[in-house]
Formats: structure tokens, C-alpha cells, sequence
């Protein structure tokens, strides 16, 4: 994402954005990673964008690369926020596998408040076919054992599934492997796919138009939600989903990269939608407006 | 031969032509018959469905690491995190006189006009108190039996006012239960239910004809309903819980047994059959009771679910907390369905003689002579009566993960054990599986509700759900 714009109270991204670096090579990287050791350059670029920013902000992002590579530059970092911004909500995008040090997790518990919200994603309850996705074998069993931690501190989780052609048969069968094996998360987000760097070269492997999983994410959320769990559906415009899961979907995009499609202007539902990926390369084949 | 996977422990057991797959933390599959076989011989695809199946539900792995077992390891342990809390529902047998004259009673009651000897003694009952609060529980569930407890009011209040004072101390979260069957509630006695929040329990066992004839009183169903609805007024709806018993005039009834609960007000109903203590074991022929009672069972679970395909919000309890065993990740607090077992690790009984027994069916025992399951005298220390020989000879029988017959059963892990139940029906604690009527009666109604997820999954799960999470869907 990009880390030269101001903060804005009115914008709903403001981010940190703390390195380039990751420890994962996920096939449909929307940010890929660069090795250069950028941490310290951006950590101080960060306090002082910290400092001017204003108190007022609602959310603040942290994300990368992997934020936890930052080591403990990373708590320090949390503190500062805490410290200049104090009421502002932190949504910090992390592959949680640094957290299978125990210890590690231990370090962001003692500088976690109620405002710190991880973000992390799984791409599948079979550990193989999530490896296949990071490219790093042993991920899923590193990112589980973090979570596990994770929810040992009582640190809150959004816990991310991004549909892909790889995982959308399995849906529902990962709704089941969240409830069993992790229904301490705070709520579970579905999320459509952003076809843009590395996902754009790896487009045929990757990509399955909304429409084409309505009634398997239909079946997952409601089975999820059936449960007790919060659920919530990310980055995919009402029109591709099952009426019942409007109640689900969030204007979850950023608002600098939100489009409309000229269809979209006679759209009634157009207010509470999520809209489109400006910079996705794929759209559906399908979106159609909701008329009067 | 080897595939590269390594098989983890699991059990199984065949249901018509499927297979039920149980792993170690109650996770279940049903697949096609012959996939234990292919599973154990290795010769499962790896990368196929199936396999991605068995793998993220730790039947199999490619290459179980350090942190996948980690993680195993904590799914267990919650389903066992009952454990943590040592024993949590205390229960008081205040007095054994009753006014009420139940064909089935399990508690050796005494008339209601009897003498105070059947009373208990208010310095044993401070005793029990003080025993209970050396439980490391955080929480503790008193609960107040009989006999009729509320003959004895003035008892009740003294526990309850000597256990707030020693709490000022303790700090723990108490949760008081009145075992009532609500005919002799005065003004007073609720008043004070509702000063310290005390719950309800009572009993309602069908409609008017079958309740008073359980009874063997001509009135009971009135002042019973009369007694529930000024509690209900008094304390509040959700303060008021009825559990129902299957006699067997009642296992004509299912339908009317349910239909009575609706029109009196209540959200759900707890199946109970009948246990084999007290003046119960007089009924004849058990086994035929016990068939009769699975039949019953499932016209009262069917029509419930139909009821609730409507839009109902009915809920069966007994099932419920089967399935949150088969369902959910979660331990239940269900002691009669627990391994290990729920006497002594979560429940205790203080007798109205000051004896401690090691369940409800422990002291029914007592009262016909046979001290088997007497763990000590409420004048006796903790670790005596908790740790001392009574309780080490039962405690190498009460987990079904170690005697025959349930070690290596699929239901291992949603069952429990119970030393008391065989001792008292088969006459020795190990117990034989294949002649119990406990086994029998819960394996039954767990391959019944199975057969449910098998044939109507569509209809049933939605509804299972509602009642786990209390969500509607």
C-alpha cells in the first residue's frame, strides 16, 4: 500500500507502512516483497509521521511485507501509537507466524491494549495446500501455533480467508476447521481477491470469478455465523453475493483505491456496497445493478 | 507401502454403510465404508480430497511437527478443561423428609411430618460448607436437595448466609440451586431466593394425569404449576428450570409430555430415565424399560425437531449436551456424562447425616446399607475424604479412555464413566460393557442422533446449531 499519502481523519486507510520485507512468498502478493533492509529507514519515518498525525484518527494501519519482522521495533512502534494516539484503533496485518515463539507473543501482549487488532490470513484448513499458497512450507503449522498463542493472550483476531481457485471448494469445510480449532477469534472475514502484482502473473491459477462461489461462501458464512461466530465479507460488491449474505458485506476497500462501474450509478444498492478494485486487473463477469 | 503419512490415534465404528471416524479431540468424519482399512494400510492418496479431509482433522499428517502436536495437545486439553476447576457442584441434602410421594423416588424419602433426625445438623452443614470452599474452584454451584428442602427453610438460609460470609474471604462465584418441587415455596422463601439470586430447579413430568399419578397425590400438577408461576413472577422466567422424568406410565406420552412444557411456558425439556436406585429398582423388568425408553426417546426427539422446523425454539437438554460433546470443541459440564468421571472431580454430595458420598446415586445406596461410595464425614479434612482410600480405588475405574469396552468404543470421547452405576446394576465397579443398560441406553441414542446427521443434515444441523449457540438461524 502506499506509504507517501497523509493522514486523513476522513480516509478509512491510514497506514504504517513498516517494511517491505516478508517471510511468506504467497502467490497472490498484492504488495510482493523486496529483500533490501528498509526497517530502520521506515521506522523513523514512521514516528515522525506518528508524531503529526492527528489525534482524532479512528484506524491505523500496520502493514507490510511482515510487520514482525520488524523484531521488537515493532512493540516499540506499538507504544508510540499508544502513546501519541491513544484512542485510535490499530489493525495490524501480520502472517502470525512470529508468533509461534511463544515469548514473541508474550512481548506484544505486554504492549497490547483493547485498540490492537491482528489481521491474519489462512488459506485453507489442509496445511498443505496453504503452504502451496505462502510457498514456505511449515507456514500453516508456524501461523496455527501463533494463533494459538495469540488467543492464549486474549489478543484480538481477524482472522482472514481470501478465496481464491485453490480454496473456494473447501469453504464451508474451513468454516467447520475455524469453529473446531479456532473459535476464539474475534470474527472471521471471507475476502475477494485483488488481481494486481504477483496474483496478475499467477491470474489463471488464482482467480474464480465471485459468482462462481456464491452458493459455497453462502454456505460458509452461514454455517460460520450458525455457530456463533462473527463473520463478515470482504471486497466483493453485493450483486455477486446470495442475498443472505448482504448483512455481511463491509465497505471494506480502501477509499483510494474504490471504483464504480458506470452500471453501478442506477444501482440502489450502491451506498452499502464495497464497490470495486481500482487497481484489480480482473473484475466479474457478472455485476449487474440492483434497479429500483 | 508407506504413502508418506503417519496415521494419529482415532477410533471408529461402522453406522450402516458409512464409517464414523472419532479422533482424539471428538473431531468426527463419516466417509464410505472400507476408509479405515485404506487409512491404515496406507493406501490413501495423498493430496486427494479425502486425504485433505483426514489431514486437517488430525487423523492423518504428512509430517506431524512439534507445533502441529502443540496445538492437538491443546485441542484436548480444553475438551478435558472441566478437569481444571476440581470439583465445582456441591450438593446439600438439607433434609430427607418430603410431602410429596413420587412412585419412582431415588432418594429414600421420609414423610413430610417425620422426625428432625432426618434434618440435617447445622454445625455438620457449616462443616460441608468449609469443605467446599477449600475447592480450588473459582466457581461453585451449592445446590440444595431432599428430600424437600424447602420443609427446612430455615436451614437453607443459614447455608446460604454462612457461605456469603465465609465468601467476604473466599471470593469465589457462587451459583445457588433450589432442587424444589415447588408445592411448599412461601412468600418469605422466595423472597429470599430472589435477595441472593437463587435458581429454581423443580420437576413437571407430562401433563395432569401423569404428573399427579408419578406423584401418587391428586393435586401435585396444581400447586406444582401454582408454585412455578409465583417463582416465575417472583424471580423471573429464566430462574426457573424444570427436569422431567420417564416413569413408565410416561413412555406413552412423548408428544403430551412436550405439549405440556410448551403450554406452561418453558423453552425446552430434560429427558431423564429412569435410574436404577432407590425404590426405582422395584420396577420390572429393566431392559424392557430401557427399550421402551429408546423408542420414546426418539418419538419425543422427532416431534421436538419437527416443532422446531416450524419455527419453534424447543430445545431437548440431554441431546443438547450430547451434541455440544459431538459438535463443538468445547468441555461440558454435564457430570453424569463425563470421564473422567463427574463423582468426586466435579460433583460431591454432604448428606443430611453428615456423611460426604461421592454422587446423588452414591447415597441412595447408603441408604439401603452398602457404604461403598461413603468417602468420609464432613468432620474429616479435605485430602482425607477427596484423596483417601475410598476414592483411589475408584478413581483406577472412572475414565472410559481405560476400561474394556469403552477404550476402544467411537463414543469414548462424547460418553463417561460411571464405577457407581455398574457397581449398583452389575455389582462390581469395572462393570461389563456389553450387558449395561448405560452403555446400551447411550450408545443407542448416539447412533440415533449420528443416523440424524447422516439422513437429515440439511433439516437437523441448522436446528442443532440454534441450540448450541442460541442463535435462531
Amino acid at each position: 500500500m502506499n506509504c507517501d499519502h497523509l493522514f486523513s481523519p476522513t480516509s478509512n486507510d491510514n497506514t504504517l507502512f513498516v517494511t517491505a520485507q516478508c517471510n511468506n512468498r504467497c502467490i497472490m502478493c498484492c504488495q510482493p516483497p523486496d529483500r533490501r533492509d528498509d526497517i530502520e529507514m521506515r521506522y523513523r519515518r514512521n514516528l515522525s509521521l506518528l508524531e503529526n498525525a492527528p489525534k482524532e484518527l479512528r484506524e491505523l494501519g500496520i502493514n507490510g511485507g511482515e510487520p514482525t519482522l520488524l523484531g521488537d521495533r515493532l512493540f516499540q512502534l506499538l507504544e508510540a501509537v499508544h502513546e501519541l494516539l491513544p484512542s485510535t484503533g490499530i489493525h495490524l496485518l501480520s502472517n502470525g507466524r512470529a508468533f509461534s515463539d511463544f515469548s514473541y507473543a508474550k512481548k506484544l501482549h505486554s504492549v497490547a491494549s483493547e485498540n490492537l487488532l491482528l489481521g491474519i490470513p489462512l488459506h485453507s484448513d489442509y496445511s498443505g495446500d496453504h503452504d502451496e499458497v505462502t510457498r514456505i512450507p511449515g507456514s500453516f503449522d508456524e501461523t496455527m501455533r501463533g494463533l494459538y498463542h495469540l488467543g492464549e493472550f486474549g489478543i484480538r483476531v481477524e482472522l482472514r480467508v481470501l478465496i481464491t481457485r485453490y480454496n473456494y471448494r473447501r469453504l464451508r469445510k474451513i468454516s467447520d476447521f475455524l469453529y473446531r480449532h479456532l473459535p476464539f477469534v474475534d470474527f472471521v472475514a471471507f475476502m475477494g481477491m485483488e488481481v494486481t502484482g504477483w496474483a496478475v502473473r499467477h491470474m489463471d491459477q488464482l482467480w474464480i470469478d465471485p459468482v462462481d462461489f456464491r452458493e459455497y461462501l453462502e454456505d460458509a458464512v452461514l454455517t460460520l455465523s450458525g455457530w456463533g461466530m462473527d463473520c463478515c465479507v470482504y471486497n466483493i460488491p453485493h450483486c455477486l453475493l446470495s442475498e443472505s449474505l448482504h448483512p455481511y458485506a463491509c465497505q471494506s476497500i480502501s477509499d483510494w483505491k474504490t471504483e464504480f462501474s458506470a452500471d453501478c450509478d442506477s444501482c440502489r444498492k450502491r451506498k452499502a456496497c464495497c464497490g470495486l478494485f481500482r487497481t484489480s486487473r480482473k473484475q466479474s463477469r457478472a455485476l449487474a445493478p440492483f434497479l429500483a | 507401502m508407506d504413502a508418506g503419512y503417519r496415521l494419529l490415534p482415532f477410533l471408529f465404528r461402522r453406522l450402516g454403510d458409512r464409517e464414523l471416524l472419532v479422533n482424539e479431540a471428538g473431531d468426527f468424519l463419516i466417509e464410505p465404508a472400507g476408509t479405515v482399512e485404506q487409512i491404515a494400510t496406507h493406501r490413501l492418496e495423498v493430496g486427494s480430497e479425502l486425504y485433505k479431509d483426514l489431514a486437517a482433522n488430525c487423523f492423518v499428517a504428512d509430517n506431524p511437527s512439534p507445533m502441529f502436536l502443540d496445538n492437538y495437545a491443546c485441542r484436548i486439553g480444553s475438551r478435558k478443561a472441566f478437569l481444571n476447576d476440581s470439583t465445582t457442584l456441591h450438593i446439600f441434602v438439607l433434609t430427607l423428609r418430603c410431602n410429596q410421594n413420587c412412585t419412582y423416588c431415588q432418594a429414600s424419602s421420609r414423610d413430610a411430618n417425620a422426625s428432625s433426625v432426618f434434618d440435617m445438623k447445622k454445625e455438620e452443614l457449616f462443616q460441608a460448607i468449609r469443605l467446599m470452599f477449600q475447592s480450588p474452584a473459582a466457581g461453585v454451584t451449592m445446590e440444595f436437595q431432599g428430600g424437600e428442602p424447602s420443609l427446612v427453610p430455615e436451614l437453607l438460609k443459614a447455608a446460604v448466609e454462612y457461605a456469603e460470609l465465609l465468601n467476604a474471604e473466599f471470593e469465589k462465584r457462587i451459583t445457588y440451586v433450589l432442587c424444589t418441587n415447588c408445592v411448599a415455596l412461601t412468600d418469605e422463601l422466595l423472597a429470599f431466593c430472589r435477595e441472593y439470586d437463587i435458581l429454581i430447579s423443580t420437576s413437571l413430568d407430562g401433563p395432569e394425569f401423569l404428573h399427579n399419578s408419578n406423584r401418587g397425590k391428586a393435586d401435585s400438577y396444581a400447586n406444582v404449576l401454582e408454585g412455578i408461576r409465583r417463582a416465575r413472577v417472583c424471580l423471573g422466567n429464566d430462574r426457573v428450570s424444570a427436569l422431567m422424568t420417564t416413569s413408565e406410565l410416561s413412555l406413552q406420552y412423548p408428544e403430551e409430555i412436550v405439549d405440556s412444557y410448551l403450554e406452561n411456558g418453558f423453552s425446552g425439556i430434560f429427558i431423564r430415565a429412569l435410574n436404577p436406585y432407590g425404590l426405582a429398582v422395584e420396577y420390572a423388568n429393566r431392559k424392557s424399560y430401557y427399550e421402551r425408553f429408546l423408542v420414546f426417546y426418539q418419538r419425543m426427539l422427532d416431534y421436538i425437531l419437527r416443532l422446531n422446523s416450524e419455527g419453534m425454539f424447543f430445545v431437548e437438554e440431554f441431546t443438547a449436551l450430547l451434541l455440544r460433546k459431538m459438535l463443538s470443541p468445547f468441555p461440558t459440564g454435564f457430570v453424569d456424562l463425563q470421564s473422567p468421571a463427574g463423582i468426586v472431580n466435579s460433583v460431591i454430595v454432604y448428606n443430611y447425616d453428615g456423611y460426604v458420598y461421592a454422587s446423588d446415586e452414591s447415597r441412595m445406596l447408603g441408604a439401603i446399607g452398602d457404604n461403598t461410595f461413603r468417602l468420609g464425614h464432613v468432620s474429616e479434612s479435605r485430602a482425607k475424604i477427596w484423596a483417601g482410600p475410598h476414592v483411589r480405588r475408584i478413581a483406577r475405574l472412572w475414565a472410559t479412555e481405560f476400561i474394556a469396552g469403552c477404550a476402544d468404543c467411537a463414543y469414548q470421547g462424547y460418553c463417561g464413566a460411571d464405577p457407581v452405576r455398574n457397581y449398583s446394576t452389575q455389582g462390581d465397579m469395572y462393570g461389563v460393557r456389553p450387558m449395561s443398560f448405560f452403555c446400551g441406553k447411550h450408545k443407542a441414542v448416539i447412533d440415533h442422533l449420528f443416523s440424524l446427521l447422516i439422513h437429515r443434515e440439511q433439516e437437523v444441523m441448522p436446528i442443532f446449531r440454534s441450540w448450541l449457540s442460541g442463535r435462531r438461524s
